[in-house]
């Protein structure tokens, strides 16, 4: 499960999510700039939460993200203490990353 | 209320024609290429919304005035608007689009995120509203270090 850290935080009725995925962000211009090839970018494209399957949060990046990116995000209305949060990405090269955690 | 927000998602997705209705995530990478692709920041909005006539107000931006390492800028943003998807530009990479956020029934709609300019540039952020209207807010900062070249 490797791949995305995250932590959740329930408070007041609101769900704060943080997150950070572990990914090069490779834009097109690096790709060029250090393979030659601008076919080597890969950047993470797509971003989705869920807490007990329904989706709190959906995403489509671009390559501008920073190297290791790191989201914050809040919902309300869903999730109670001891609930999981899911996060799955999607990278250009279509690999998935999935992170989960636990509302404290 | 339920069924009104029924209403409207159920509208949304037959009019982009999506596969079954259980589908929640929207890929805009797939369902709007022409907006990753824009290299200005009209373009891209144009490209996504179908109009460029913003309005100025409801939308809070916060990133720094001076950022000293352009490869990770804090942008925090956040509408109290009733919103459909929102939606971050910036003019200072090949590309305007740095993400879009559908948003839904649970969403507070506070983010931070972190990007990358290669340049000093602005930043805009569009929040499409339910009533169609294109809430914006634009921020400009000078980048010290470029972050886009590696």
């Amino acid at each position: 499960m490797a791949g995305i850290k995250a932590k959740a935080k329930l408070k007041g009725g609101v769900v704060k999510v943080k997150a950070m995925i572990k990914h090069e962000m490779m834009t097109y211009n690096m790709a060029e700039k250090k393979t030659g090839s601008r076919d080597n970018a890969n950047f993470i494209t797509h971003l989705n939460a869920t807490i007990n399957g329904e989706t709190v949060l959906d995403m489509s990046t671009s390559q501008f993200l920073s190297k290791n990116p790191i989201f914050k995000f809040q919902c309300k209305g869903i999730g109670a203490k001891g609930d999981k949060v899911l996060l799955v990405a999607t990278d250009l090269k279509g690999k998935t990353y999935k992170g989960k955690a636990k509302i404290k | 209320m339920e069924r009104r927000k029924f209403l409207s998602i159920t509208l949304g997705t037959l009019a982009l024609a999506v596969v079954p209705a259980s589908v929640k995530a929207e890929d805009y990478r797939k369902l709007k290429p022409t907006v990753w692709t824009a290299h200005t920041v009209d373009e891209a909005i144009k490209a996504m919304y179908g109009s460029t006539t913003l309005t100025m107000e409801g939308v809070t931006l916060k990133a720094p005035d001076v950022a000293s390492n352009g490869g990770a800028i804090p942008v925090d943003f956040s509408t109290d608007k009733d919103v459909k998807t929102i939606a971050v530009f910036q003019d200072a990479n090949p590309e305007a689009a740095v993400l879009v956020v559908e948003t839904n029934k649970y969403s507070v709609n506070k983010y931070s995120i972190k990007i990358k300019m290669a340049k000093s540039g602005t930043i805009t952020i569009v929040a499409e509203g339910k009533d169609g209207k294109l809430y914006a807010a634009k921020k400009t900062l000078d980048v010290a270090l470029g972050g886009c070249e590696g």
